[in-house]
């Protein structure tokens, strides 16, 4: 599994993604670490498929006793399938995870891994001295789902938001935005059922400064490729299969 | 999943089917005890011999049913057991694996004590089931046990029946069927015991 660091400071992120091990007929997924001194954040941390290369690659920076968090932005098996597996190899760790989903989340088990449900409004994840803010992106495209902002690396961390279906060798950062879009376009006007949730989501987000927008699938946006990218959605019209 | 897995889920799945099958033909030998009672009782003193049976009849034919669907529930028990070692082993697998691939990472020893725990798990799964499977086999012969006590019975019911006068035929008809329907329980346990066998001592 490729593992990139996209931040380093008092605490790093580290994207992995690109597995190359992975079954063919499965959806490539982008999953993220947030590492501070004593305690390791895996956001989305993927498929049942994905957990044996995912877990190894996270060995490289945390100890398992030290994995104390697991975020899932929404219910899609991609994002936290591996949840039951996760459940028995971690000894203290919490799921954050929407309120809304705990019900259904709980059927890939989650016996020993406490479940923090995030309320429809949001939240925070605090871990050591950082504090991520959990951000509401409902509808985008699960009815409950979730984005995380941190503040300090300037990582917007948004799911399906921004995703894009790429080759395994592909960079992990957008080099040519124009030649970008084609890969997102019918994967948004599809999956995102809401053209008021987008404009919601979109206003909201402006507002935040941010380095990096960090999809679940497909290259990260940096720089003015944000901004871009956000023009791009604003202007798209999404839920076209009704 | 394994094939060991595979044929376990199937061995215990396959023991409700053939026990649902059983508890209909239970329910037949119940049915015919108490046409025979009604028989023998019209026939009077011709058929004095066939009264006592017919209780017996009925009395077997509860305690199989009985017994059944204690069965019935303890095979979920072991269905769902079932079910728990497939999962515990497919994460023992998935541990051993991510271990194997982090061979070089700097925290891959902490990965030893997941792996551990995830053996040991899996194989107290492992020897429950056996210990599950020898009970139900233990619960399996007590209702064959009552088949073989229904056959013998079947089979002095046509000594009676043969005293009846005109009452024979129906009496006859009463004992063949208790006859029939008790081959059947112990043919159908038989295959449930055969099934589980193995595993006892796998």
């Amino acid at each position: 599994m490729k593992m990139t660091k996209i931040y380093e400071g008092s605490h790093q992120w580290i994207m992995l993604g690109r597995d190359e091990g992975k079954p063919g007929n499965i959806i490539d997924t982008n999953q993220y670490v947030v590492r501070t001194p004593n305690r390791c954040l895996l956001l989305d941390p993927g498929g049942a498929e994905l957990f044996a290369p995912m877990m190894a690659a996270v060995l490289h920076h945390a100890p398992v006793d030290q994995i104390t968090d697991l975020f899932a932005s929404h219910q899609d098996p991609d994002v936290i399938s591996s949840l039951g597996l996760w459940d028995q190899a971690l000894t203290n760790a919490k799921l954050h995870a929407p309120a809304i989903w705990e019900g259904f989340l709980r059927h890939y088990s989650c016996e020993s891994i406490e479940y923090e449900p995030i309320p429809d409004n949001g939240g925070t994840i605090k871990l050591e001295a950082v504090e991520l803010q959990i951000i509401p992106a409902h509808y985008l495209h699960s009815p409950g789902n979730f984005h995380v902002y941190d503040p300090q690396a300037k990582i917007l961390m948004t799911g399906d938001v921004g995703a894009a279906f790429e080759a395994p060798d592909a960079p992990v950062f957008v080099d040519n935005f124009a030649a970008h879009v084609e890969k997102m376009r019918h994967w948004h006007q599809r999956m995102m059922p809401s053209n008021q949730a987008k404009r919601v989501w979109i206003e909201r987000v402006r507002n935040m400064d941010i380095d990096i927008l960090a999809p679940q699938h497909g290259r990260m946006f940096k720089g003015d490729d944000v901004k871009r990218f956000l023009d791009w959605f604003d202007a798209l019209q999404v839920g076209i299969a009704v | 999943m394994t094939n060991q897995t595979k044929s376990q889920f199937i061995a215990v799945a396959s023991i409700t089917s053939e026990l649902s099958a059983v508890m209909v033909v239970a329910k037949e030998i119940s049915l015919a005890a108490a046409n025979a009672k009604a028989i023998a009782f019209r026939a009077g003193d011709k058929a004095k011999g066939f009264q006592p049976i017919t209780d017996f009849i009925n009395e077997l034919a509860k305690e199989t049913i009985e017994l059944v669907t204690n069965i019935n529930i303890y095979a979920l028990v072991l269905y769902r057991l079932t079910v728990d070692e497939f999962q515990k082993t497919a994460a023992f697998n998935k541990f051993e694996l991510a271990a194997k691939m982090a061979e070089d990472a700097v925290y891959a020893k902490s990965m030893e004590g997941p792996v551990d725990h995830a053996r040991l798990s899996m194989q107290d799964c492992q020897r429950q089931f056996k210990r599950d499977v020898s009970q139900l086999l233990g619960q399996l012969e007590a209702v064959m046990h009552h088949a073989r006590a229904a056959r013998v019975i079947a089979a002095n019911s046509r000594i009676e029946a043969s005293q009846a006068g005109e009452y024979l035929q129906s009496l006859q008809a009463v004992a063949e069927s208790v006859d029939k329907a008790a081959h059947t329980i112990h043919d159908n346990v038989q295959r449930c015991r055969i099934a589980l066998s193995i595993y006892r001592n796998s």
